[in-house]
């Protein structure tokens, strides 16, 4: 397929384009697809998009995909003998013998998708994704790699992705911040800086929405809504009489239109939590209803999630919760532990993507499952698996992705891609470039240097794309 | 060109004395002067033109008058552009009081300057608040931004980096008392080193305190590749150099020379090792001068101590052997065995902090603690570094030089209580499990013993050896992260070697310590033990601070496209090469910071004056003559004025680098003094005020939002200094490295600048306001408007608690609602009430219901316009 690009101006090398252009990217007229309206942000626009929201589903701790997703003959062969290729260093240096899955693999759909049978609701929805089934990491350490996978960048203070797109693009909810983040509870290593502006401006960094008390930070009234009212009507009334006196300037008047914005928070974030107004079988089909807490917690995230999009917002990140053992992150007691994390998020996930289709949201929505690394596929002491971030699994759906394929291959053993190997610069770019936005020339001046999501690196992967 | 091995697989060239001959380049100056020219492409002589690199002009006001508007008037003459009139009084008595202390213009100030805003009035103002107190804690704020400075390490348990709110305080202190400013920078780049420091008035060293800025990049505990983490950990910190001293982008010729600026990614590696060889250390504060007579005093009569009991009856002590019985170490060297530092040997290889091993090592019987209930007597076989040589209220750390791991073992001989040693491999002082655990080792053994390394996983790197004994925690300490070690602890180290072998070189076990029975001791025992207990006891324990301290001399190698596996040509330590100052080589035990300091501010360097004058400009006015703040290379603007910019250079560095003097300079001009509103004649031909033909309007920054609010609510406490407060339990996210301490929601009404700043909690009001994270330099914050500000000043509960406080003062001040309303006009805004307001808010405050619900609804509502939120 061809992607319409927009031409450079003649005549001028990159690098003049670089000194001219101070956030680097052409400002174009932005009219959405389907009609809505974008306001705020950089407004960029590199080529029509396939997609407008992105959702997510962050698995944090790194998930076993050859428990999974990465079907290995081999390694369930040669399960407890020697490992048969050369071990790298690993996080914890207590390398063992091959540990084969502990789940049953089956092929599933239409296109034939090998998943393991932990999660049997994904499975069903099968045809829907696309397998990235060679992916890699820059890092081996949680921290690391979790700011590299949120900012392409392993140290901490560099803009997320969502940050990034929910800058580039502005927000269609007039009443919801771009970049929204359903904390399941468990915050990941490095913090809410995964979640952070970096260098962008402020507002474009993830609101934390939390699953208990208040979701926003100061977003319930302490006082009545007359009461709030008449008070800020007396402050605005002032706020004309000082500007009249003194002149007016446009940060005070964006101040006073946030003002606004807030003010409209307070019955908007309510309204997205306010879940029971949907039908019975929609708060069953989501495991609000499950017998498990946790499966409970992401489901009502999923559903908010689905919420989200429909109102608009950008990007929105689900964390999650709390399974009792750490994270997906099973060093020890793999068998049990990955069987509650799959527990708590697969029937969620499988009816937040029924769901998006039904509603015809499922297009313009990239669906995005995945954790910051894999896992070895050598044991670490007698049941556990170490960090690997050689090779990996990650997901999309939706949002103009190609439905029911895969995409590179690890070794026999699922331990390093090894076929189209792919980077997280490159998951980037093609998301960004879904959204319309060519990574290579989305960036953002900051200390001297004009910035990217990708760094200097990535390429778009057309082989993903419907 | 062949290279020695240990640079072949490591990148690193570690100048060793004891390093094999074909280490024969170690011998050659650390820095220097190489034929750069040569290497040089045209290119880069070419950006050497830049504006930046230039020596400052000497350049004469344009007119007479204060120098600051002549300049100004020139710009705007030349553009046909007028300026703007001087604000309303009281506009400029609240900026120049949020500018200067950061806090809104107290009452009777208001009365002041109002009933008499004279030239000289105003000049009264500018230097009693110059005189404030808060003005450093106001300025103190500023500088680090630029340090990006913090309180925890980050990462997955965001470790606690001690005492590093000793810093905020220097910070402080040094801007209240007009440190001069290359004075100030010296410090950072290399207090450690300045002998003699710069004390206060108890003595305490100052200089050494502000090389805490060093040691707040991110760190984590387990990198995986150490030497990785080293690169990342120093790439930080040359940013910071880079950025807050020089206004130069450096760390962007990590990977390739710079992209735009005369700054080839040599010069970054030459930098780099200025970095690599240095170290962190928990510095004590107040040395005792290794002459001053009460330390001496203690050396001293720990030595009589042990004469008087060598000389006394046997029977003094139980054990029948005298533990100097069979002078000799015990030990020998094997051929194979690679002795690393010896203390029979103290004059090479060893690094020492503080006062605590004295100046020599210790060959005597010696008592760690005279003061204990049962005193013990330590002998060991030969000469040691003793940390208790002056008794144990002294601390410090003993290190030995850099070394190559080539073989299997490190080998250490010792002895203590409760005190550690640390193997400190490429440069990784957060030594702990899952990887790093077996590196650090507690020493609770009084008797000499070895204690073995075993390093298979670190074959090939370079390492060094720290003995500490210190009450407090290491960094990401295992057993003590958020506490202390006992107060009488104390270590002892005889040598350090490298071996092949697992054994340790064979050692003749003896009686080593001996309990001192008071019952049956000798009067003269008796008389020096409690004379070295009262000499012991009055040494004063010294507080201590993160800090850098030398390690031997490294030069690091270009590593190539960034990566540290994969070295180029070598970058012996150097200052930039497009500056004229070059810096002097350093001796080969030294990390030549010393020198390189010198070179920064020497007067061959144009850029820190240039750099901190901007810097003054965009605080007071809200965009620097450069408004790229922190890069003054080709990507970053130019300067708007830039006669005046070295105009201000050459007289900030005429009157003694003196902060003050600068920000009075601009304070006092007519152009500070404008009103912000946009002019309609001016505005269309200067839309961005680039000109400076009027002021700036400006959100006022995270802290001082709070602190203005804890100040008219009557909630502030002035105290200065001090460990930073915590955020209330509520406040804080449950996740791993939370605070185990938390204070009140005001947090006591102390400023915002004594706020704890932890990596992985930091404060969401603040965040919403555009206090920045701790990642890099900041000279110029974000200026955001987010709902989440409206949030917070609408509903945060802190707020609420505040400005219901505002109201009750306001209530208790009058009974007539125009007075009242004045006095909170008075404390928010630095004015009294017009006309048109009071028609608005009298009838809004005698509506009927509760008075003090009232007040506090009208209250509010000041709070929340953007005249209480920006200053004008």
């Amino acid at each position: 397929m061809t992607h319409p690009t927009d031409p450079r101006p003649d005549g001028l090398s990159r690098r003049a384009l670089l000194r001219q252009a101070a956030n680097g990217f052409a400002l174009l007229p932005f009219a959405d697809l389907i009609g809505r309206q974008s306001t705020g942000g950089a407004q960029v626009r590199h080529h029509a998009p396939r997609a407008r929201s992105v959702i997510f589903l962050y698995m944090d701790g790194a998930p076993s995909c050859q428990d999974l997703f990465d079907y290995k003959p081999r390694l369930v062969r040669e399960d407890g003998q020697k490992f048969g290729l050369p071990m790298e260093p690993t996080q914890f240096n207590n390398r063992g013998n091959t540990l084969g899955p502990c789940a049953k693999f089956a092929q599933h759909g239409e296109s034939g998708q090998w998943i393991s049978d932990l999660l049997p609701h994904t499975a069903r929805m099968a045809d829907k994704l696309t397998f990235v089934r060679s992916m890699y990491a820059d890092f081996s350490e949680h921290t690391n790699a979790n700011y590299f996978l949120h900012t392409g960048h392993g140290l901490q203070g560099r803009p997320s992705m969502g940050a990034w797109i929910g800058y580039g693009l502005g927000t269609e909810a007039e009443d919801l911040p771009a970049f929204c983040v359903l904390n399941g509870g468990l915050v990941p290593p490095g913090g809410v800086d995964n979640f952070h502006s970096g260098f962008l401006p402020a507002h474009s960094q993830g609101s934390l929405f939390a699953m208990r008390g208040d979701a926003v930070a100061n977003i319930k009234p302490r006082e009545s809504d007359r009461r709030q009212r008449s008070k800020l009507a007396l402050a605005q009334s002032l706020d004309q009489l000082a500007m009249a006196h003194d002149g007016a300037d446009p940060a005070l008047e964006a101040a006073v239109r946030n003002q606004e914005l807030a003010f409209r928070m307070q019955t908007a974030v309510p309204d997205l939590l306010e879940i029971q107004g949907e039908t019975p079988a929609t708060l069953e089909m989501y495991g609000l209803n499950s017998d498990y807490e946790q499966t409970r917690t992401y489901g009502r995230q999923c559903l908010l999630a689905r919420r989200l999009v429909e109102r608009g917002v950008r990007f929105i990140e689900l964390t999650c919760a709390d399974t009792g053992g750490d994270r997906w992150d099973q060093h020890s007691g793999l068998k049990h532990k990955i069987a509650r994390n799959c527990k708590m998020v697969d029937q969620p996930i499988a009816a937040l993507l029924y769901d998006l289709e039904a509603r015809g949201l499922l297009d313009e929505t990239i669906v995005l499952f995945g954790g910051e690394f894999g896992r070895t596929p050598f044991a670490q002491g007698r049941d556990g698996r170490d960090h690997n971030p050689f090779g990996f699994t990650m997901w999309m759906a939706g949002g103009g992705f190609r439905p029911g394929v895969s995409y590179g291959a690890t070794d026999e053993y699922g331990y390093k891609a090894v076929e189209k190997p792919m980077s997280v610069h490159d998951l980037h770019a093609t998301i960004l470039w879904q959204l319309g936005i060519d990574h290579e020339r989305f960036t953002y001046r900051f200390g001297g240097r004009d910035l990217r999501l990708t760094d200097v690196y990535g390429d778009v992967i057309p082989e993903l794309l419907a | 060109m062949t290279r020695p091995r240990v640079l072949a697989l490591w990148g690193v060239f570690v100048c060793l004395p004891l390093a094999s001959a074909s280490r024969a380049q170690a011998d050659a100056p650390a820095a220097a002067p190489q034929p750069r020219a040569a290497q040089e492409s045209g290119e880069m002589a070419q950006r050497r033109e830049h504006w930046a690199w230039q020596p400052l002009a000497a350049v004469e006001p344009p007119a007479a008058g204060h120098p600051v508007d002549a300049f100004v008037a020139d710009a705007l003459r030349a553009r046909g552009l007028e300026a703007a009139p001087a604000a309303a009084p009281h506009t400029q008595l609240r900026r120049l009081w949020f500018d200067l202390v950061g806090l809104p213009p107290s009452p009777a100030a208001v009365e002041r300057f109002l009933a008499d805003p004279s030239e000289s009035a105003w000049l009264r103002e500018v230097d009693a608040l110059l005189a404030s107190p808060h003005f450093g804690e106001r300025w103190g704020r500023h500088w680090l931004d630029l340090m990006r400075y913090c309180e925890t390490l980050g990462h997955e348990f965001d470790y606690e980096l001690p005492n590093a709110w000793r810093y905020r305080d220097y910070v402080i202190r040094a801007l209240n008392a007009d440190v001069p400013y290359d004075q100030f920078v010296r410090e950072h780049i290399a207090g450690d080193l300045m002998d003699p420091p710069r004390r206060d008035a108890e003595g305490r060293n100052e200089s050494v305190q502000a090389t805490a800025s060093w040691w707040f990049p991110e760190q984590t505990h387990s990198p995986v590749d150490a030497m990785q983490h080293q690169a990342d950990r120093i790439d930080n910190q040359i940013d910071v150099f880079g950025k807050a001293f020089l206004g130069m982008t450096i760390a962007c010729a990590r990977c390739h020379d710079h992209k735009f600026d005369a700054i080839p990614t040599r010069d970054y590696y030459s930098l780099f090792g200025y970095v690599q060889s240095s170290r962190y250390v928990q510095a004590p504060i107040q040395p005792v001068a290794p002459n001053a007579a009460p330390y001496r005093r203690a050396l001293a009569l720990q030595r009589d101590l042990a004469a008087a009991w060598r000389a006394g009856p046997a029977e003094a002590a139980a054990p029948a052997a005298a533990p100097d019985a069979s002078p000799g170490r015990g030990f020998a060297l094997r051929p194979e065995d690679v002795r690393i530092a010896d203390a029979d040997e103290a004059e090479r290889g060893w690094y020492l902090t503080g006062d605590a091993f004295g100046d020599a090592p210790w060959a005597e019987p010696f008592c760690p603690d005279p003061t204990a209930e049962k005193p013990r007597l330590v002998s060991l076989p030969g000469r040691f570094w003793v940390s208790a040589a002056a008794g144990p209220r002294r601390e410090g750390t003993l290190a030995t030089r850099s070394f190559p791991l080539e073989h299997r073992y490190v080998h250490v001989r010792t002895a203590g209580d409760h005190s550690r040693l640390k193997l400190i491999v490429d440069g990784l002082h957060v030594v702990r499990d899952p990887i790093y655990g077996s590196l650090h080792r507690n020493i609770d053994r009084p008797d000499a013993h070895w204690v073995t390394f075993d390093i298979e996983m670190w074959r090939g790197r370079t390492a060094f050896l720290q003995a500490i004994d210190q009450r407090e925690p290491d960094l990401g300490d295992p057993r003590h992260n958020r506490g202390r070690y006992p107060d009488k602890t104390w270590i002892a180290v005889q040598v350090v070697c490298t071996s092949p072998h697992r054994q340790p070189p064979t050692t003749a076990d003896g009686p080593a310590v001996l309990e001192l029975d008071r019952a049956r001791s000798t009067p003269q025992l008796d008389a020096a033990l409690t004379a070295f207990a009262a000499a012991a006891d009055a040494l004063p324990v010294s507080p201590t601070v993160p800090a850098m301290a030398d390690g031997s001399g490294i030069d690091s190698y270009v590593y190539l496209r960034g990566s540290h596996k994969n070295p180029g040509q070598a970058a012996p330590r150097a200052f930039l090469s497009a500056v004229a100052a070059k810096a002097a080589p350093a001796a080969q035990s030294s990390s030549g910071r010393l020198q390189l300091a010198d070179a920064v501010l020497s007067p061959g360097d144009p850029l820190p004056a240039r750099v901190l004058v901007n810097r003054v400009w965009h605080h007071l006015f809200g965009r620097g003559i450069v408004k790229s703040v922190d890069n003054f290379g080709a990507l970053g603007d130019a300067p708007t004025h830039p006669a005046l910019l070295d105009w201000l250079a050459r007289d900030f560095r005429d009157h003694d680098w003196s902060l003050k003097h600068v920000v009075r300079r601009v304070v006092t001009s007519d152009a500070y003094r404008r009103t912000s509103g946009v002019q309609a004649a001016s505005q269309p031909s200067d839309p961005t005020n680039a000109l400076v033909h009027r002021q700036n309007v400006r959100p006022l920054e995270a802290e001082i939002v709070r602190d203005a609010l804890l100040s008219i609510s009557g909630s502030l406490d002035p105290q200065l200094y001090g460990r930073s407060i915590e955020q209330p339990r509520e406040a804080i996210t449950d996740a791993r490295g939370k605070p185990g301490h938390h204070d009140p929601l005001d947090g006591k009404g102390r400023r915002s600048v004594y706020l704890a700043v932890r990596r992985n909690f930091m404060n969401e009001m603040m965040l919403a306001f555009d206090q920045p994270t701790p990642f890099a330099t900041v000279g110029r914050r974000n200026t955001s408007n987010v709902p989440a500000q409206a949030l917070a000043l609408a509903n945060a509960p802190l707020v609420h608690e505040l400005c219901r406080r505002f109201a009750d003062r306001v209530l208790a001040h009058s009974d007539d609602p125009t007075e009242r309303l004045q006095w909170a006009y008075k404390l928010a805004f630095g004015r009294l009430p017009r006309a048109a307001e009071l028609a608005r808010l009298l009838p809004f405050v005698e509506a009927p219901g509760d008075e003090r619900e009232v007040w506090f609804d009208a209250l509010h509502a000041l709070i929340n316009t953007t005249e209480f939120r920006f200053r004008r």
